[in-house]
């Protein structure tokens, strides 16, 4: 498995290659092709030399085994068959005799057609070869144009199959070299740990407290007990006698446990606060480093309810499982010994039904948990149902749907109360008979010590105290078989929270990059391409240049690549072809925070995240004033409808929050990029959610904005782009027409066109 | 969409239909106005109204509800030639002609037996018998990796989206479907 991923040939193939005289110094590139064109997984390799194209298998035998990327087999390789050399079959063709190779997608593979001269399905590969097979496509067409090929480069340019230096598994996740195998759950909580360094002092006394409350609980059973009955009551050592002074000091006792109890509590609780706010912060600045690309791939509003759910989950787990972790901890030793000093065969004999209480508890765990996920299941369909119906009510009323709703309500809700009271049902059967059982223990006590009591071996006062002793460790060791699991989930919890923090960016910062504190904003973009997935390109060859202080329209049919080129230009991603210079410097030499200080972008899709309004519109600048951001609302016509809201700035948005519309939204991030206060500013069709009366009056404040800014407008309305200094127009990710308005009128293309119709829709609405 | 069709009855509504349908332009492609061959390079190619096609792909439309409907015949460059609107119209041997090569494009392992799903941060990897041998691969934990396109039908999609099919979950046992369950 591992071997695929690497760079080199196998071993075997080499050997062969070196037998039928093909030189392995020739060889281009290759691409191992695992999937039979009519299904099933074999093991081919297409071989590219300078001279011919060679296909090497074992002819129609499918592979019995295969293993994807990522898994690592505990049966390493064992049962994996070496190529067998002598079934393999060599065909050549000729570099002459192929017109073209072209990759076809197929569904999750893909398929190497050549043309020579008749189309032909060559081989088929998964997924996983797609980026080495389009490779080689663009090799060959290298090659058929007698273009010179970049060896080193090519060869060198390969992802990063980064493997686990551990146990040897492919990192799931490109870019990101944390293998979730060897992660150890016990690293995370001491990376989790790490957060209450900085709290060494209320530790330390809420350690101290914990030591006490144990202290002072553990002693009340040998005074109820022994000193109670035995001396007091007996009449017999220092207390007989003394009812009203021992029951006093039981009282005292148990006030002292209470308060350091409480005093530990409350110190805890908010110790454990700090500690996760520290812990949010840290993740919410770690996000903020994070490309545009990381929310699209994760949706914004389901991440921050699922890293505020996180925190969550991990601030119960320090309020009520560390601290009682330890306390029971300390329980558990202290009872365990004075047992064992009171009476040592008395100890084990209760602790006889134990391990049946454990093996129960391990037993019936499981069940309960997967009836607990298959409840959550449910409710989360429940909850979405709820939510979709909720949010497209207007939808779901203009098409007259409002009874399929109900039914999927009605159906989803049934199965939701059967799951819930089979959970219930379980719940409350086994813990009745885990305490039964536990009762035993009790039961044992009572027979063997009453036995020992008569024969004089011990006192009643003792055996009351030992009862009392061996309850109070019923309760910890529950507590200690829940904490597993309750353990585990919590790092996992951790864990997701340290994986956004730990997100590595798609594009990296260079380590010597440049930073520009102040920028003209000339932009140039020379031959640029970029595709999202290999073979799939969105941009090809496209120029464009903007002087400093120009207004640059873009416009095109959508999915022509618009918002693609100006994510580029922002360097949300990289290019795959070509360059981008910003005032003569390549975007990728440029610090992340230069190119985020001086390019606002107003995109057509609107994020606005869970927090206030005002923390909406401060986004990108935390430390502004509170009238500048009341400046920029005003700028862009925001100002009114947010006053209008009952809560002002202070309104919640975003997932669970206030719901705002669509151009709500849109002008909330304009007035974010009005406070940014870039130099080169991007609207991506940034009135395109607006009635045409808010759009023209947020153009006007879009135009004293634009003033002395580089400004890529894209726009469906092309009148709001009437004052650009230059236009282009892209269709299909090519720049098909460029020039002013004037010259591209003259043109009498696709611009022309685009004008004519959005002329002709204006006159429509004049008549209406 | 299908379903809907199918309990169309009103006049009305049925003539509202064949208004969109003529809106819509859709070439369907019918045994009279198409020749369907397989090529020497083991690819599809096409003869529509005499117009030759040389290479085709067939991609489905409802490729989880129903594969034998509403095949879209597309060239390489993705231009529709048109639509065949159900592959019982056409005789068996063409059928069979195009089963093959919606299998070629469509091609999944059907797992016939899930062996082991082993859960750890945030992924699962799994272990199964499938219609293509015994397979090993990884699968990260929700964003719809593991889910249900029909009642009975669980897609599975793997790291590089490689894909795998659980083709009718009631026939799994109790063990697996446990398992199966787990990751949903
Ligand atoms: N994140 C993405 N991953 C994959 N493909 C994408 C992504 N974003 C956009 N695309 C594709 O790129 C093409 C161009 O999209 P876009 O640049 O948004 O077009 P426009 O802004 O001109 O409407 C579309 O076909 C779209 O499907
Ligand atoms: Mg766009």
């Amino acid at each position: 498995m591992i071997k695929k991923n690497m760079k080199t040939l196998p071993e075997e193939l080499k050997g062969f290659i070196n037998q039928s005289g093909l030189q392995e110094e020739k060889i281009l590139y290759w691409v191992n092709c695992d999937r039979g064109i009519d299904g099933g997984f074999v093991d081919t390799y297409v071989i590219l030399t300078e001279e011919a194209l060679y296909r090497l298998s074992n002819g129609q035998t499918f592979q019995q085994e295969k293993t994807f990327k990522g898994f690592v087999s505990k049966t390493v390789n064992k049962d994996l068959k070496p190529l067998e050399m002598n079934q393999l079959k060599i065909e050549r063709i000729g570099i002459d005799e192929i017109h073209s190779i072209q990759v076809v997608n197929l569904i999750a593979s893909g398929m190497l057609v050549i043309k020579a001269p008749n189309e032909r399905a060559f081989a088929s590969f998964t997924n996983g070869n797609m980026a080495r097979a389009v490779k080689l496509e663009s090799i060959f067409s290298k090659l058929k144009k007698n273009e010179s090929i970049q060896f080193q480069k090519e060869w060198g340019e390969e992802e990063d199959a980064a493997a686990c230096p551990h146990c040897g598994m492919i990192y799931p996740e490109k870019g990101r070299p944390v293998c979730p195998k060897c992660l150890k759950r016990h690293a995370i909580f001491t990376r989790l740990l790490g957060f209450a360094r900085s709290y060494k002092k209320s530790i330390f006394f809420i350690v101290l407290l914990m030591l006490l409350n144990s202290a002072t609980g553990l002693a009340i059973p040998y005074f109820q007990g022994t000193i109670l009955f035995d001396q007091a009551l007996g009449g017999t050592g220092i207390f007989a006698g003394k009812i009203a002074l021992v029951v006093g000091i039981i009282i005292f006792l148990r006030t002292l446990s209470l308060l350091f109890g409480a005093l530990f509590g409350t110190m805890n609780a908010k110790l454990a606060a700090n500690i996760v706010f520290d812990l949010k912060t840290n993740i919410f600045s770690a996000m903020q480093r994070l490309s545009l690309s990381f929310f699209q791939k994760k949706q914004t509003g389901q991440l921050m309810t699922r890293v505020n759910n996180d925190a969550n989950e991990l601030q119960h787990f320090f309020i009520d499982g560390i601290p009682y972790f330890i306390v029971n901890a300390m329980n558990i030793v202290g009872i365990t010994i004075i047992l064992l000093i009171m009476d040592w065969k008395l100890t084990l004999i209760c602790l006889l039904p134990m391990p049946f209480v454990i093996l129960l508890i391990r037993w019936v765990f499981p069940k309960l948990w997967r009836l607990g996920w298959r409840r959550h299941r449910r409710v989360s369909i429940l909850n979405s149902i709820i939510s979709d119906t909720v949010q497209s009510a207007r939808i779901v009323k203009a098409f007259g749907k409002e009874s399929v709703e109900i039914d999927r309500f009605q159906k989803a809700n049934l199965t939701f109360s059967d799951v819930e009271q089979k959970f219930n049902k379980m719940n409350s059967t086994i813990f009745p008979i885990i305490n039964l059982i536990t009762q035993i223990g009790g039961i044992l006590i009572w027979a063997f010590g009453g036995w020992r009591v008569m024969h004089g071996d011990l006192s009643f006062g003792e055996i009351m105290s030992f009862v009392t002793y061996i309850y109070m460790l019923f309760g910890p060791i529950q507590f200690m078989n829940n904490i597993a699991g309750w353990w585990s989930n919590c790092m996992s919890a951790a864990q997701r929270i340290f994986e956004v923090q730990d997100a590595v960016p798609d594009v990296s910062e260079k380590e010597d990059a440049v930073h520009l504190e102040k920028m003209r904003g000339e932009i140039r973009a020379s031959h640029v391409g970029f595709c999202y997935e290999p073979n799939k390109p969105i941009l090809k060859d496209v120029s464009l240049h903007a002087k400093p202080g120009q207004m640059i329209g873009v416009v095109g049919p959508s999915g022509a690549g618009k918002s693609t080129l100006v994510n580029l230009i922002s360097r949300l991603y990289d290019v795959t072809d070509g360059e981008i210079l910003l005032d003569g410097i390549n975007v990728k030499d440029l610090t992340a925070e230069s190119l985020r200080k001086h390019i606002g972008i107003v995109s057509q899709e609107v994020y606005v995240f869970m927090g206030t309004v005002a923390e909406n519109i401060a986004y990108g600048n935390p430390e502004c004033s509170v009238e500048e951001i009341i400046y920029a609302a005003k700028i862009a016509n925001a100002h009114d409808f947010i006053e209008k809201l009952p809560d002002g700035y202070d309104t919640m948005i975003g997932t669970g929050g206030y719901s705002l519309s669509g151009g709500e939204k849109q002008r909330i991030s304009i007035a974010r990029a009005v406070l940014h206060d870039p130099n080169i500013l991007i609207l991506d069709e940034a009135t395109a959610s607006l009635d045409t009366e808010t759009e023209l009056q947020i153009q006007e404040a879009l135009e004293s904005l634009v003033h002395g800014r580089t400004t890529i407008a894209i726009a469906h309305r092309l009148s709001t782009l009437r004052n650009a200094h230059y236009l282009y127009v892209l269709d299909q990710g090519k720049v098909v027409e460029e020039g002013t308005h004037e010259e591209l009128m003259k043109l009498n293309g696709m611009y022309k066109g685009m004008v004519q119709k959005h002329e002709d829709a204006l006159k429509m609405k004049e008549v209406i | 969409m299908v379903k809907v069709e199918s309990t169309l009855c009103s006049q009305e509504i049925v003539e509202k239909k064949t208004d969109l349908s003529e809106a819509a332009r859709i070439h369907y492609l019918t045994p009279e106005n198409t020749e369907f061959a397989l090529t020497e390079g083991k690819l599809l190619s096409v003869r529509v109204d005499g117009e030759l096609y040389p290479v085709v792909y067939l991609h489905c439309s409802f490729p989880h509800s129903n594969k034998r409907m509403f095949i879209s015949v597309r060239t390489s460059e993705n231009q529709e030639v048109g639509m065949v609107k159900s592959l019982d119209e056409f005789p068996v041997d063409i059928v069979r002609l195009l089963d093959e090569q919606i299998h070629m494009r469509y091609f999944a392992p059907i797992i016939t037996k899930v062996i082991n799903i082993h859960e750890e941060f945030g992924y699962s990897y799994w272990e199964a018998e499938t219609t293509a041998g015994h397979l090993q691969f990884t699968v990260r934990r929700g964003g719809g990796n593991v889910k249900m396109v029909s009642s009975v039908k669980v897609l599975i999609t793997d790291l590089d989206g490689n894909r795998f099919l659980i083709e009718d979950v009631n026939q799994l046992s109790e063990k697996e479907y446990r398992m199966v369950e787990m990751s949903l």
